[in-house]
């Protein structure tokens, strides 16, 4: 009977081991994710040598999106062309833009560098050859986007909708009887409205849309309007409208009730 | 039960938190209450000059903070006073910490009283697993409320313990751990000699009733406690159902405590009440960024608290807390749970179920309900020292498998700890990824704005004599308390918003984007000239108008 029992009562003394194992394994695991944390960043070298890389390769018409969309201490080397931290790369803008490099920490948990190529790929950007430079890849990717005609806002200012910085300028709200303007001169083509609330007053929902009235040439041709921003529904909102080609006046009316608010708008033309 | 064991690990918390302090900047709500706490000292030494005048100007001195009941800071208060004001031995804010430290202590010895009931190496476990993640250990440095109502939760769960007879005074020494489980169908297995109840002694019903009365008088968390107690009493069979009751009217000494050490009743008490009722039936709520998105308000997601702190500690802590709560409601379920620890059960339960209801604020990270790891940090202590006992069975030297099990289990807090303090409000562990991961998964990136103590000594060796610097969430009062630790140059002015400054220290916030921006156009530079990156995820962001010492 002893023997019998024998192997069973073995089995049953290792299972006794099993909880101290598995905290074990769990300890374990868990320092090994630790103790590499440094082998998965980039360091100030490899930011250099990327910086550099960019210096020498990139056009006047570049820009840099890095990724994830938080890992911005590349602007800390990277000054020789403009970075962009959008969070959605398949509908952002890049006005002017040709050629966009993503340098990216691929290495980094949860950073998805997959989801962020194949979002560009769907907006129809074509990839480069990839460099990498210790943890940190760059890779440029031909947007080919319709070209610029005119910018009629300046796209160096920046104000934040939507908790990412836009390349937009502030303009006065006013009230429907006397709205503020802003007005510029540009080629016709393919215009394009975007707008929305800056900062947390964007979230406000009291406080009603704001309307934006786009005038060309002195006539009304379209309207946009901001409501106060209801996740997911994106505070940055968007027009575009056919403009007759040739050089044209353009204004933009904006008005609401509650004027009370920073308020940003960007526009541009490209060709049909 | 001998005390030396709490004891020394009460010290050994305090010296910790002492010999690591110096980094950790003063958090928003510090600058508000080391400000409170100048005021109070005032007022003491106007107690000691002129008696009479300091009786009838408690309003003048202690309507600063009214919010929150006084004792804490007036704890911080009278640690300065002394220390610095008088003894001139401590720099301010280390005088005003010190007091934070002895409650860190206090927890530290209550968790090892609870820990000891089940084994020795628990009531090491306990506070260990406790203390051992920077989210935590990154608290007990404040002259903040947090671990204070935290420890005093414990201290009256102890309390309650020892007046209703639950507490064995003096636990055997720990007996070799058995592979038996505990009595099934039992409600009881503590023993015998407990079961004599003898009276409820006065002096255990006075300290009840005091250590309740001071969590009364340091947050109105202690508030919940009283229903808790009734609850425990009631689940208790009769024997001792019977003594619980006849010992709750000693909590009746609580509100007698709360006057008492809050000055500011002492005059038109309701009218203060009511402010102070009204300040948190009215709290505003915080934007709070969690899994990619800001909450501004309710309903909040029912498992906030719990997703948080999973996401916060080192992933060990996060599963012996969770068998720890598991174990206990699975006893509980089963009725074979001791009533100490269905005491912990429901003190951990209290401390995190109003988070749950999704209208409570849920700003603050963990610092809330840490009260709810920390009862529940005896039994996961137990469980950790039980793991190591039954691998002892099959030929591992008991030693070595505690050794074993203490290190899978601390380490990897320890060294989360060691990467990431003093920047406590930004730590999470591997669960969320780390820091970088947290930062993809879209959570707080960090609060309270103490994270710029990375960047004040660059500001110190490149802003020009009397330069203007906008400091962003640092508040006027951390600013001043960073000027008189002789962190921050004293020269140095704060500045109203980007436009109005030279240098700008920015806290990376979701909810404060659009700052970086407005400093961009307003300085004509996009390039950060120097900034506190963890993992490479930007916490403080420093910028300089070109020109300027420091710009890139």
């Amino acid at each position: 009977m002893d023997d019998e029992a024998a192997p069973a009562r073995r089995r049953s003394d290792r299972a006794r081991a099993v909880p101290l194992l598995a905290i074990a394994a769990l300890g374990v695991s868990a320092l090994i994710f630790d103790l590499t944390d440094p082998l998965r960043l980039p360091g100030d070298g490899d930011y250099a040598e990327a910086a550099a890389a960019l210096r020498v390769q990139a056009g006047p018409r570049d820009a840099v999106q890095v990724w994830p969309s938080w890992a911005d201490r590349a602007r800390m080397f990277v000054r020789s062309l403009p970075v962009r931290v959008e969070e959605d790369l398949r509908a952002a803008d890049y006005p002017g833009v040709d050629r966009l490099w993503l340098l990216a920490l691929p290495r980094v948990p949860l950073a998805k560098l997959s989801g962020a190529r194949a979002a560009l790929r769907q907006r129809g950007a074509v990839a480069g050859e990839e460099l990498r430079f210790g943890a940190l890849s760059l890779q440029p990717w031909d947007l080919r986007g319709p070209r610029v005609l005119s910018f009629l806002t300046d796209p160096l200012e920046e104000h934040e909708v939507d908790y990412v910085p836009r390349q937009c300028v502030q303009v006065r709200i006013g009230r429907p009887a006397d709205p503020g303007r802003l007005q510029a001169r540009g080629q016709g083509g393919v215009l394009h409205v975007r707008a929305g609330v800056v900062g947390e007053r964007a979230y406000q929902v009291a406080r009603g849309p704001v309307r934006i009235e786009v005038q060309v040439d002195g006539a009304p041709v379209a309207t946009l309007n901001v409501p106060p921003t209801v996740p997911p529904a994106p505070g940055w909102r968007r027009l575009d409208a056919a403009v007759p080609a040739g050089e044209r006046a353009f204004a933009f009316l904006v008005s609401a009730r509650d004027p009370d608010r920073p308020f940003c708008l960007s526009a541009w033309t490209t060709a049909p | 039960m001998s005390r030396r064991l709490p004891l020394a690990l009460g010290a050994l918390t305090f010296a910790a938190l002492f010999a690591t302090q110096s980094g950790v900047g003063f958090v928003r709500d510090e600058g508000y209450y080391f400000e409170a706490a100048r005021s109070y000292e005032q007022w003491v030494l106007l107690l000691l000059r002129a008696p009479a005048a300091a009786l009838r100007d408690t309003g003048r001195y202690w309507s600063a903070n009214f919010e929150h009941p006084g004792l804490a800071k007036l704890l911080f208060a009278l640690s300065h006073l002394v220390f610095t004001t008088w003894l001139r031995w401590l720099p301010d804010a280390l005088a005003f910490r010190l007091p934070a430290f002895a409650f860190g202590a206090l927890l530290t010895y209550w968790l090892a009283v609870l820990g000891a009931q089940r084994s020795r190496a628990a009531a090491v476990f306990g506070p260990a697993l406790f203390w051992g993640a920077e989210g935590t250990f990154f608290h007990g440095h404040l002259a903040c409320l947090d671990i204070p109502i935290c420890a005093l939760t414990a201290g009256v769960g102890v309390a309650w313990a020892r007046a209703i007879g639950i507490l064995d005074p003096s636990p055997s020494p720990p007996s070799p751990p058995s592979s038996s489980s505990p009595p099934k169908k039992k409600l009881f297995f503590f023993r015998p000699r407990t079961w004599e109840l003898p009276p409820p002694a006065v002096r255990n019903g006075v300290l009840l009733g005091f250590l309740f009365g001071s969590g009364l008088a340091v947050k109105h968390n202690a508030w919940l406690l009283p229903p808790v107690l009734l609850v425990h009493a009631l689940l208790l069979p009769a024997a001792l159902r019977g003594r619980a009751l006849r010992t709750l009217p000693w909590l009746l000494v609580g509100p007698a405590v709360l006057f008492v050490a809050w000055p500011l009743l002492w005059h038109d008490p309701v009218r203060h009440l009511g402010d102070w009722v009204s300040f948190h039936t009215h709290h505003v709520h915080y934007a709070w960024y969690y899994l990619g998105r800001e909450l501004r308000g309710p309903p909040f997601p029912i498992f906030y608290p719990l997703v948080l702190l999973a996401l916060v500690l080192p992933v060990t802590q996060v599963a012996l807390f969770a068998a720890a709560g598991a174990k206990l409601l699975w006893d509980f379920a089963h009725r074979s749970l001791s009533p100490l620890r269905l005491l912990e059960l429901g003190l951990a339960g209290a401390a995190i179920l109003p988070f749950m209801i999704r209208t409570t604020p849920i700003f603050g990270g963990i610092k809330h309900w840490l009260a709810f790891i920390a009862l529940l940090a005896p039994e996961a202590g137990h469980l950790l020292d039980r793991a190591a006992g039954l691998a002892s069975h099959v030929g591992l030297p008991r030693a070595r498998a505690l050794a074993i099990a203490a290190a899978a289990a601390l380490l990897p807090g320890w060294w989360q700890i060691a990467h990431v303090h003093p920047y406590g409000t930004s730590a999470y562990g591997e669960l969320a990824g780390g820091i970088p991961g947290a930062a993809s998964l879209g959570i707080q990136r960090q609060y309270w704005s103490n994270n710029v103590t990375a960047v004040l000594p660059w500001l110190n060796a490149h802003a020009p004599r009397g330069a203007r610097v906008f400091f962003h969430e640092v508040n006027p009062e951390s600013y001043r308390a960073y000027q008189q630790a002789g962190m921050l140059r004293a020269d140095i002015q704060y500045a109203a918003g980007p436009w109005d400054a030279q240098y700008a220290a920015l806290q990376w916030h979701r909810e404060f984007r659009d700052r970086e921006p407005e400093t961009w156009n307003a300085f004509g530079t996009k390039t950060p000239a120097t900034g506190l990156y963890l993992d490479e995820t930007p916490q403080i962001v420093v910028y300089a108008r070109p020109g300027l010492p420091g710009a890139p």
